[in-house]
């Protein structure tokens, strides 16, 4: 509820300090020395992020996501613009666009996506706010920046998880990461981002399909730092606002293109590493989740095995140990030199003070990878099982 | 009046200073059932609530944390919690899981993980390294264990490559001279 109370605090903050400036949205882009200004500073924020260690590197994929946001820039009132479509590494439901055109995607919000007119709602939506300038106009509207920023940042450091975000984002991405635009921005996005979409081809529906898709995760989750979805006009009234644009805007128009399997296909790999990052969070229901979704569609995947069996193992649950050996033979069928599985059943056998089993999956792990970076613990137990629990 | 004002404040900065400068205390801890031995150079500052302990090294600073944490107590970043059953080998991995969710941790790379003995009981020892939002590279060296209902964990941290070397033996005679009460 503190947590709620102070988004709302900030939210109304930043919709109330930003009344849209005249500045026209086709005038040339950086003819004003403050989009100069804040372009320079939205690449030096983007240096940060692009030298932590977060992005998610799959070349394929980000061709993939740069050819869609090509179809939607084609219909945008600002076609010179340039964009870049980047993934960061966090399982988080979140995406956010810097006035330059660069556009930062979760791989939370990308597993969670179902097909490719989703991913268009999402890539419309940010790229209205470079389009239509919303940093610049946010920062023109404010009479007392620094007053503006003291209040956001205090109301921040109440928040610790988004208060880190905020200070290595900077000033520009945290505006467009963590506390979003004003109220009647995220709206025109979500209106403008519908246009484009449709005029690209897409089923508008797809982004109202979006919206309550990730409103479900958020509730299944109990997510709270789901700065896009989350903090933005509260998501009901996004939901609510999408459903009477399509009712009124784009009944009777053909439904346009989905295009599923291409979209699951090209993002089954992200899938699969954006699970290991809500196990690595702890979120065991929504890492079980996308690994079982996956595993509709690659039946034969030894590591998805593995990584469902971590999962029912990590969580701890009693009636939870035999479902992870059961995923573990199954990793072990599919390919018995994948040395994870021997060494994770040796594990659990060792626990349950079964030496002689725990003993034989540690022999094959350590035959399977002799240089295994956690080799000498597994060394240690192995020793032990031999010595039937005694120290060496 | 006013050299009588400035001489009071400066007297009253002085004394403000010396007792900032050391609490060498350290050797029992109050709060937690540990003790550990300060060497020559090291110190809390009072400012800090936690065992943080440290030294200056020319242009920088090392700094050596110590916790005892109970187990039930939630981590910041992940959800998933340490349990008694625990052995050294998961919990080394929680830990790892931990520090690699944390967003002001960037670049974290771990060197080493292993098996690591600490006042006798079987724990883990991670070697990192990490940067920081200015581009500055840390790393650290981090011993824990689980006894009863805690988590006990000494860390030492300074930036590389020159600072790190130049506190690793001082750390080294800590983690040493660390016992239970």
């Amino acid at each position: 509820m503190k947590y709620f109370t102070i988004i709302i605090a900030v939210c109304f903050l930043v919709a109330a300090c930003a009344t849209p400036p005249p500045i026209s949205v086709d005038e040339a882009l950086t003819a004003k020395n403050e989009e100069k200004i804040l372009w320079r500073r939205a690449q030096e924020e983007q240096q940060v992020i692009d030298n932590s260690g977060w992005l998610y590197r799959d070349p394929d994929l980000e061709i993939y996501l740069n050819e869609v946001a090509a179809k939607l820039k084609a219909f945008t009132d600002l076609p010179d613009i340039s964009f870049d479509i980047k993934i960061i590494h966090d399982p988080n439901l979140n995406a956010f666009a810097f006035p330059n055109g660069v556009i930062y995607v979760h791989t939370g919000v990308l597993a969670r996506m179902e097909n490719e007119a989703q991913l268009a709602a999402l890539l419309a939506h940010e790229m209205t706010h470079c389009t239509h300038r919303h940093s610049l106009r946010v920062l023109k509207s404010l009479k007392d920046r620094p007053a503006y920023m003291a209040i956001v940042q205090q109301s921040l450091k109440k928040i610790a998880m988004v208060q880190d975000l905020a200070r290595i984002l900077g000033v520009t991405g945290s505006m467009a990461a963590v506390t979003g635009y004003s109220r009647e921005f995220e709206a025109e996005a979500d209106r403008i981002g519908l246009d484009l979409m449709s005029k690209a081809g897409y089923d508008p529906r797809q982004a109202l399909n979006l919206f309550e898709h990730l409103r479900q995760e958020i509730e299944n989750e109990g997510i709270k730092e789901s700065f896009f979805f989350g903090t933005h006009p509260n998501l009901q009234q996004r939901i609510e606002n999408a459903d009477h644009w399509i009712a009124t805007e784009y009944s009777g128009k053909n439904a346009g293109l989905i295009n599923s399997e291409n979209f699951r296909s090209r993002l089954d790999k992200l899938v699969l590493a954006n699970a290991r990052l809500d196990l690595r969070m702890g979120r065991f229901d929504a890492a079980q989740r996308s690994v079982q979704n996956y595993l509709h569609r690659n039946q034969n995947d030894a590591d998805a095995y593995y990584l469902l069996g971590e999962i029912f193992r990590q969580n701890g649950r009693k009636t939870d140990s035999k479902k992870a050996i059961k995923q573990y033979e199954k990793a072990i069928a599919l390919d018995p030199s994948f040395p994870a599985p021997h060494k994770a059943m040796g594990l659990m056998h060792y626990k349950e003070g079964e030496r002689l089993l725990a003993q034989k999956f540690f022999e094959s792990c350590l035959l399977l990878s002799p240089d295994a970076p956690d080799k000498a613990y597994i060394q240690g137990y192995l020793q032990r099982c031999i010595n039937n629990g005694e120290e060496s | 009046m006013k050299r009588l004002h400035i001489l009071l404040i400066g007297l009253f900065l002085i004394s403000g200073c010396a007792s900032a400068a050391y609490d060498r205390s350290l050797s029992n801890l109050p709060d937690y059932d540990v003790s550990v031995e300060i060497p020559n150079g090291w110190y809390k500052p009072n400012y800090e609530k936690r065992y943080l302990i440290t030294k200056e090294a020319k242009a920088t600073w090392l700094y050596v944390f110590i916790q005892q944490r109970p187990l039930d107590r939630s981590f910041k970043n992940t959800q998933k919690k340490l349990r008694k059953r625990m052995l050294p080998l998961e919990s080394a991995g929680l830990i790892i899981d931990e520090l690699s969710s944390d967003r002001r941790i960037m670049n974290f790379k771990v060197l080493e993980n292993a098996p690591a003995i600490i006042d006798g009981q079987a724990g883990f020892k991670i070697l990192f390294t990490h940067k920081n939002n200015r581009g500055f590279t840390y790393k650290t060296l981090y011993y824990g264990f689980i006894s009863d209902n805690s988590f006990y964990n000494i860390r030492y941290s300074a930036g590389v490559p020159v600072y790190y070397d130049k506190g690793i033996d001082d750390f080294k005679r800590m983690l040493g001279s660390f016992k239970l009460k």
